[in-house]
This record gives C-alpha cells, structure tokens and sequence, in this order.
C-alpha cells in the first residue's frame, strides 16, 4: 500500500494520477471498492470507530490519501482537537503499515518511507 | 548536543523524541514537563506521556517556566516538552495578562542546553494556520513561537521534523 499525505490544496491527487490511476480509481471521503480512498481525514472526523478500527477497514486498499491536520495552532474547541489527534493517530498508523510514504508538498512528492 | 523535534499534533514527535533520549548517553535523564494541568484533558495527555516514560529511569519534573532555575545533575541529557506550552505560560498569566518573553524563553532553552550533555527540544509547527481568525494577542504568540523555534534551530546540532511518525531530518547528522 502506498500511503500519500500532506497539507490540504499540495498536489496528493495529482501525484496518485500521475501513478497511472483514473480519477474513477479515487473515492473521496467514503471507504468504497475503488483502489484508491482519498480525504481520510473526513472519514476519521465523521466515524465515530477509533484509528484502529478504521485501520483494518482500509485493509487490502492499493492507495490512502490523508490530509496532514496537525499544524497550526492547537483549536480551543474540544472535539476538533480530538479530531486532529485522531487523525494523526490514524496517519501514524497507516504509514507503518504502507510499503511507501509519500509526502506531497508545493506539488513535489517526496517518498519519505 | 541540542537536538530539536518539530511536526504537527499527533504526529509522533514525544515518541520519538523519547526514543532518542533513551539511546542518547547519559548519567542521569531529566525529563522537564511544562504543560499544566488545567483539566481532564490535560491530566490524560499527561497520564499517557507518563506511561510512555515507564520503566525508562527518567526524572520528571514539571516546570511551566523558567526552565533554567532547575539544578541538573552532572552529565545529564534533559528533554523538554514543549516549547509551545513553555511559550504559552511565560507570555500569559492565568489571567490572561500578556507580557513579551520570546528573548528570555529562547535564554532560559540554551542555558539548559548548555548546563546539560545534550538536551532534546519539542516544539510544534504552530505557524501552519489561517492566521487572519485570532485574536491578536494569538498571532503574538504564534509569531514568538515561530522565532524561538527559528532560534532555536539555528543554534541546534540536530533538526527533526515528524511526519506521520517518520523522521525527517532538516539539519546535522542521522543519529538513530
């Protein structure tokens, strides 16, 4: 599994294009059958199953696309630091399991793993 | 040696910082906590970086400023956590009074630098926002934040920044 991820607007999609997979490949937001599932950081967000669970759900798929959520300056809202935390959780997870890290900044992909 | 660790929240930075800390030589290890507990939130991040320290032989101590008021033991590596925390408590009071600490921040990190054999700083990349939303006693903060990082890794052996758990390393030599 490659896991791809970097801030919102970098260029991940377009370097998971460039792999040679159709934009039919991609499922945003949804775990579906499609190879490829992009915006898990909105999947961790609006599940309520913790970084373990989701983990195993995303089992066997070719390609994981994750926004990174943890810059910034920590929100004074209570369930959107929980999110964050979830969602880097959840990254920190999948990379280990993914063959290849790559992580997509100004549109230049660097595999970091 | 000063060894500093940047990346967002969740990004695996104390675990890792604390695996260098444990590999690093030393007689004593001084592990200096500076998050406060305000509440249940804080009491459980605090709770899990303390089951991380388990069975490592690591004193802790929480300070939440003037770092460099404590006295080390000889040949010791200290790590701090974190700069944003230690940031926070100099600039603010607990009444919200805001006074401008970033030089005496940035002194009291490098006097524990230098008093200890190697020191391993985390801090957190608090500059990566929309910052047109805060308030601006807010934006002061991150700007200071952003200096003393900058500071801070001028003057560092080692810079590190975390993402998605992996090391990526920004400055100096490949250590782990």
């Amino acid at each position: 599994m490659i896991f791809v991820t970097g801030p919102a607007g970098a260029g991940k999609l377009d370097y998971v294009l460039s792999l040679g997979y159709a934009k039919d490949d991609i499922s945003c937001g949804q775990i579906t059958d499609r190879p490829v599932i992009a915006d898990i950081q909105d999947i961790v967000m609006n599940s309520d199953c913790d970084p373990a669970e989701l983990v195993e759900l995303l089992e066997g798929k070719e390609v994981l696309v994750c926004d990174e959520v943890g810059s910034g300056i920590i929100p004074i809202e209570r369930d959107m630091r929980k999110a964050r935390e979830a969602v880097g959780r959840t990254a920190i997870e999948l990379a280990k399991r993914a063959d290849k890290v790559v992580r997509v900044i100004c549109g230049i992909p660097r595999e970091i793993k | 040696m000063l060894i500093l660790i940047t990346g967002g929240s969740a990004s695996g930075k104390s675990s890792f910082g604390e695996r260098l800390f444990c590999e690093l030589p030393a007689e004593n290890r001084v592990y200096i906590a500076t998050m406060k507990p305000y509440g249940a939130e804080e009491l459980e991040k605090i709770e899990k970086h303390r089951k991380m320290r388990e069975g490592k032989e690591i004193t802790a101590v929480e300070q939440y400023t003037d770092i460099d008021r404590l006295k080390l033991p000889g040949r010791s590596s200290v790590m701090l956590e974190c700069v944003c925390n230690l940031t926070a408590n100099e600039m603010f009071d607990d009444d919200g009074a805001e006074h401008e600490m970033t030089g005496r921040i940035i002194e009291e990190i490098l006097n524990v630098s230098h008093a200890a054999e190697n020191m391993i700083v985390i801090t957190n990349d608090v500059g990566s926002d929309v910052e047109s939303g805060y308030s601006d006693p807010t934006k002061r903060y991150i700007s200071a934040v952003g200096k003393i990082n900058a500071v801070l890794a001028h003057e560092a052996d080692i810079v590190i920044e975390m993402v998605c758990g992996i090391p990526l390393l920004l400055k100096g030599d490949r250590i782990w």
